[in-house]
């Protein structure tokens, strides 16, 4: 990939507060039945 | 003294999207059978100088550019569509049959290198990806193993 000059470079340092990798969601748990008396 | 950020650049690429083994994953442009991990971070390395990359002065870390346009000039230069296609440059040059690509953005974030086009980085994820040549069911595989947005186009 053609990104420019290498003479152009200049180094910048990202330190994100948080990772922006996505957490899959937890699995759901089936709700209980209410269960009549 | 290097700029600091905390919040991660996001940039342009492109991908091929290759089968490995049972599903599909997005897969280096311009390295071959080096495939993108899901739900964790991508990590560059260098056979020279390991997980210190990108170095400046070298060639090493993940690629993206800063637009999509440059992005898109990839793909055009790739397909060896050279004059302008389209209207506009939301249409892209027709692809082999089979050999479908993504065009996105991706994070990046880690020691990074900019140059006037791009950068390389240390670490980078997908942040939204545009499917090219693939249909819904593939598109739906990607969003479901990636965990972010895919569109098919």
């Amino acid at each position: 990939m053609d990104i420019g000059a290498p003479e152009t470079e200049r180094e910048i340092e990202v330190a994100p507060l948080e990772e922006p990798v996505p957490v899959p969601a937890p699995a759901e748990q089936p709700a209980e039945e209410p269960i009549p008396a | 003294m290097n700029e600091l950020h905390t919040e991660p650049i996001v940039a342009w690429r492109l991908w091929h999207v290759r089968r490995h083994e049972d599903e599909y994953r997005l897969e280096s442009f311009t390295w071959h059978h080096v495939s993108w991990p899901a739900q964790r971070r991508f990590e560059a390395w260098c056979s020279t100088h390991g997980g210190a990359a990108p170095v400046q002065g070298h060639e090493c870390g993940i690629y993206a550019f800063r637009t999509r346009q440059l992005a898109e000039d990839l793909l055009r230069r790739y397909t060896g569509v050279r004059q302008h296609y389209g209207r506009g440059y939301h249409e892209l040059p027709p692809l082999r049959q089979g050999c479908p690509l993504a065009l996105g953005r991706v994070s990046l974030w880690g020691r990074i290198v900019a140059r006037e086009n791009g950068f390389r980085a240390q670490y980078a994820y997908p942040y939204e990806l545009f499917l090219i040549g693939g249909d819904d069911g593939l598109a739906r595989d990607l969003r479901r193993l990636y965990a972010v947005d895919v569109s098919p186009s």
